[in-house]
């Protein structure tokens, strides 16, 4: 069977049973489960100091009415960042490149902070759409543009992390082929690929962190902007 | 992004009242008024009547 550099990004199916379910899973078994115990290990203890300090920042600017999204931030950033994460190891499939995903987190996350701008405070919902001190003849240009922006973001969250993730995992793949073709040919040339990729790995690897994290940060402003 | 306006120093008279870019509800009352606007060119092209050609005997 000749692999293209696509094949990786196919959901995977096993005999007609679609794997991205199993794929979406496997993160929940990697979490140690929160104990009782007044002191735990090392891995639950440091699992916990994280929550709770990225809750702490991500929430720190929102006013009170926001702060029931915690549990759905946090378990999102949670989920985003394991899912990159296992993405970097070699023959895994990683479901945030698929664009249908990202797109079914990003969409109702982003209606529902515009839903709950205009049901609670739709004054200041809808004045969030004209910059402030705006000149007389730039307002009905602004109020367009700001319209088109506030509703290409569901977009842009769900593109940003799969054309994020699908061209890191694209150019590792093709900078190992090459590195890998170029050996016996002309080894020096190859090493410098291979250190090449070496440095692009480390760098998907903060992508992957940092993608997570910018989901879920546009997030909490429009949640900021709306509550 | 998530403060609000210190509209209050501001004292306007006339239509600038209603509609203005400082206080709050001067800037809602102008997004209402751009999509109300947009809304009815919109309704105007859409129920405009199309002239029908003249038809001319050959």
């Amino acid at each position: 069977m000749t692999l293209s550099f696509f094949d990786q990004f196919m959901s995977p199916t096993l005999l007609g049973i679609p794997l991205i379910a199993l794929a979406l899973t496997l993160p929940w078994v990697l979490f140690p489960q929160p104990s009782t115990r007044w002191m735990n290990n090392r891995l639950l203890t440091l699992q916990n100091w994280f929550i709770s300090r990225f809750t702490q920042q991500i929430f720190q600017p929102i006013n009170l009415p926001g702060h029931k999204w915690a549990l759905i931030l946090t378990s999102l950033m949670l989920f985003l960042i394991s899912l990159n994460m296992l993405g970097l190891l070699p023959y895994t499939f990683t479901p945030t490149t698929q664009l249908s995903l990202n797109m079914a987190l990003a969409v109702p996350l982003w209606l529902a902070t515009v839903i709950i701008g205009m049901r609670t405070q739709p004054t200041h919902a809808l004045g969030h759409l004209l910059p402030e001190g705006t000149p007389t003849l730039l307002i009905p240009v602004l109020i367009i543009i700001e319209t088109i922006s506030l509703f290409i973001r569901p977009l842009a969250l769900g593109v940003r992390l799969t054309a994020n993730l699908t061209a890191g995992h694209l150019l590792i793949q093709l900078i190992a082929t090459a590195a890998f073709v170029l050996l016996p040919i002309m080894p020096t040339t190859a090493i410098l690929t291979s250190i090449l990729l070496l440095l692009l790995t480390l760098l998907e690897v903060a992508v992957a962190m940092i993608q997570a994290y910018v989901f879920v940060l546009l997030l909490s402003l429009y949640l900021q902007e709306n509550v | 992004m998530g403060g609000h306006d210190a509209g209050s120093q501001h004292q306007f008279t006339g239509i600038a009242r209603y509609f203005n870019s400082y206080t709050i509800t001067g800037r809602r009352n102008c997004v209402l008024a751009t999509y109300a606007s947009l809304a009815a060119i919109f309704l105007f092209f859409k129920l405009k009547p199309k002239k029908q050609p003249a038809v001319t005997d050959k």
